[in-house]
């Protein structure tokens, strides 16, 4: 039998490593449907939620790379889609920490609206220039709460809140948003 | 003027703009289709495999240098101090041979600068006679 170096070693280990099946989180059937019927919904909150779609481009591809790299042992498809918004919530906070400076301010909300192909009604972009006024994580209250639906335990959890808060936070996000849609 | 508003008329305000908005969004969403996501994702995936597999060996290469260097420079630095006391030795018995005409049998020849170099040639030679017999013999 031939000897086998330490070098032979290292290489078989890269080769298995490229040819064998990486461990994700789903089968690529569950994914697909999964992806299919979320990603959507998922870059309209990404949009709103940072401001700017180059921002949701990118960081909705890394929310469902990070879901599928996830251990969490999901209990149902509302459990897996709410881990991914609260993933990619935080994808948006750390992008507003390092990269961009200036992420939540009417210019960039306004500059969503400029860019609107269908139909740039003036109602439009005052809810833009409404939600422009809010800090991120009001209009991801709001969002979630009227765009998807969520329940107050569901926002909490996505947004890493207590229950009990949610109330009252989404109480003040509401008068925030109609204060500036009257304005 | 604004109007007052009750909470329940803000609240229907705000969520069907909101609605509205959500649906705006849904049209405008372009995400590329799940095939193209997969694969990226199983190419990431793959490249930070092969990353994982590659660091440790790095790391036990960092180690295995880190710890051939130390012994070396405590090789070298046992040789230095070993060298020059033994250098001195014999000096100072060429010296005293020279200087008053001492017969040899005065001289220390326990002492380790003179023991230890002897030692160690012995030894050589020693080991050099049986590879010189190891590989002669397999010829």
């Amino acid at each position: 039998m031939a000897d086998v170096t330490f070098l032979d070693v290292r290489r078989l280990s890269a080769d298995d490593a490229d040819t064998a099946d990486v461990a994700l989180a789903m089968d690529e059937d569950a994914f697909r449907g999964f992806y299919d019927r979320t990603s959507g919904a998922l870059w309209g909150y990404l949009s709103r939620i940072s401001g700017d779609r180059q921002v949701a481009d990118d960081l909705l591809q890394e929310s469902y790379y990070r879901l599928l790299k996830s251990t969490v042992a999901f209990e149902s498809e509302n459990h897996r889609r709410n881990y991914l918004y609260r993933i990619a919530t935080n994808l948006v906070r750390d992008t507003k920490r390092t990269a961009r400076p200036v992420f939540d301010t009417a210019v960039e909300m306004d500059d969503v609206a400029a860019r609107d192909t269908h139909g740039n009604t003036e109602a439009r972009q005052d809810v833009r220039r409404a939600l422009g006024k809010l800090k991120p994580r009001e209009r991801a209250m709001l969002w979630l709460a009227y765009a998807n639906g969520s329940s107050h335990a569901e926002i909490a959890d996505v947004l890493g809140l207590k229950t009990g808060s949610i109330k009252l936070l989404l109480f003040r996000a509401r008068r925030k948003m109609a204060a500036a849609l009257q304005r | 003027m604004k109007r007052d508003y009750s909470d329940a008329d803000i609240e229907a305000l705000v969520a069907e703009a909101i609605a509205a908005e959500a649906s705006t969004a849904r049209r405008e969403a372009h995400p590329p289709s799940s095939a193209i996501v997969w694969w990226r994702a199983q190419m990431r995936a793959r490249a930070e495999a092969t990353k994982a597999v590659e660091r440790p060996l790095t790391i036990v290469h960092g180690l295995a240098l880190a710890a051939s260097l130390g012994l070396l420079l405590g090789i070298v630095g046992t040789a230095i101090g070993g060298l020059k006391g033994t250098i001195a030795w014999f000096a100072g018995a060429y010296a005293s041979l020279a200087a008053n005409g001492t017969s040899a049998a005065a001289i220390d020849f326990t002492s380790r600068w003179f023991m230890l170099p002897m030692t160690a040639m012995l030894v050589s030679v020693v080991v050099l006679s049986i590879a010189a017999l190891v590989i002669f013999a397999d010829e």
